[in-house]
């Protein structure tokens, strides 16, 4: 699950709190500049199966902006602070310092604190000289009366400029008081990238859902998202963004989201 | 009778996963297999020929296949792997050079990813 997301069911009213300087945050998480970069990002919904290189480290800004029309309309904007280090070629770690988000509806406006989070991920093969690169994901995250696990596969072919990604996820959400809501989620990302030259790459994301609120699927609840990317790197930093519309028609979930990753070498 | 309905649901469920997840798989090998008999964009292997190409340049055979390896791994951290023709051999370890602090390469790791990229330019 995403940081901060609406859930359909679940309130997110209690947990809203003003954050002092939520702007300067922002600022903060922009300011640091120095080398070696831990691994570009061609997409931002999906992960890639390579990992950072072993002893670098990068600091990772992902800003989410979500909204739907409608009914059930509102915008949120995510944040997320993060750390990723190389621990050896093929094995890396890395920690969610902070999730935190703005939203903003009818009833209410304000920003509140997430969750933190911790993220491993072990790559078994190269994307590159293997037939298909794959690489193991494990997350915990742990929020105000929030506890998530995630496991996913990373998949990843490199045809010279091109690539092409895949990736199955599977989320258990404990949530609410006593942790008592239950959410499941099975979601799988398919992504296409072109380098059109060793600066900038543009491509296309697509993202489906299976959401199982108390790990019923009585709801049918599928999502589906699509949507154009492009990735700028230069030195030790990179940008990559993409915008994804929904296909589908579920009123919960955003129409739009707009996904920036901002990432610079320690 | 809510037992089978909801077995039922799960049956269906497994078939619509399933369905997605032979797509997205599918697409992966269809590229990867139409790929094998025309173009290979893997860099070539340390042959005991390619070793001799590497001796007149610069590195033995543990070293180009330790640049191999890094070439592969480390690189494709930013980028994709350039064509080795796409630049000359006067440029190539600038090239290599100017990325290396990014890619966090020691002076021996970059040296022999210097000497594979050479040894395969010199067998082209």
């Amino acid at each position: 699950m995403e940081p901060g997301i609406l859930r359909g069911g679940f309130s997110t009213a209690n947990a809203i709190r003003r954050l002092p300087f939520p702007i300067f945050i922002l600022l903060l998480s922009i300011l640091p500049t120095i080398p070696a970069l831990g691994g570009v990002r061609h997409f931002t919904f999906l992960y890639e199966a390579n990992t950072s290189a072993q002893g670098s480290l990068e600091l990772e800004n992902w800003v989410t902006w979500r909204r739907a029309t409608g009914p059930a309309r509102f915008d949120q904007v995510d944040f997320r602070h993060e750390l990723e280090y190389g621990v050896t070629d093929t094995f890396q770690a890395s920690i969610y310092l902070a999730d935190w988000f703005y939203e903003h509806d009818r009833e209410r406006s304000g920003s509140a604190y997430s969750d933190s989070a911790i993220e491993l991920i072990y790559n078994l093969t190269n994307p590159v000289v293997d037939p298909v690169g794959l690489s193991i994901y494990g997350e915990l995250r742990v929020g105000n009366r929030l506890i998530e696990l995630e496991s996913k596969l990373i998949a990843q072919k490199n045809f010279g400029p091109l690539i092409l990604a895949y990736n199955a996820t599977l989320e258990s959400v404990w949530e609410g008081n006593d942790l008592a809501e239950r959410e499941g989620e099975f979601s799988q990302a398919v992504g296409v990238s072109y380098e059109i030259s060793p600066r900038i790459s543009v491509g296309l994301e697509l993202l489906h859902e299976f959401v199982f609120p108390e790990w019923q699927d009585e709801e049918k609840i599928r999502n589906l998202f699509v949507g154009p990317n492009v990735s700028y790197r230069r030195g030790n930093w990179f940008v990559t963004m993409t915008a994804l519309a929904q296909a589908t028609d579920t009123e919960d979930e955003p129409d739009f989201q707009l996904r920036t990753i901002f990432g610079i070498g320690l | 009778m809510s037992q089978i309905s909801s077995c039922a649901q799960f049956l269906e469920l497994v078939s619509e996963m399933k369905r997605l997840a032979i797509f997205g798989i599918g697409l992966i090998c269809l590229v990867d297999f139409s790929s094998c008999g025309t173009t290979s964009f893997a860099p070539p292997p340390v042959t005991p020929e390619l070793a001799r190409m590497g001796k007149s340049q610069r590195g033995d055979i543990a070293i180009l296949r330790e640049g191999r390896a890094l070439f592969v791994h480390r690189c494709i951290e930013c980028h994709t792997l350039p064509a080795f023709w796409r630049y000359s051999v006067e440029d190539w370890p600038d090239i290599v050079n100017s990325m290396s602090h990014r890619a966090n390469l020691k002076p021996a790791e970059r040296e022999a990813i210097v000497a594979y990229i050479l040894a395969v330019r010199a067998q082209q």
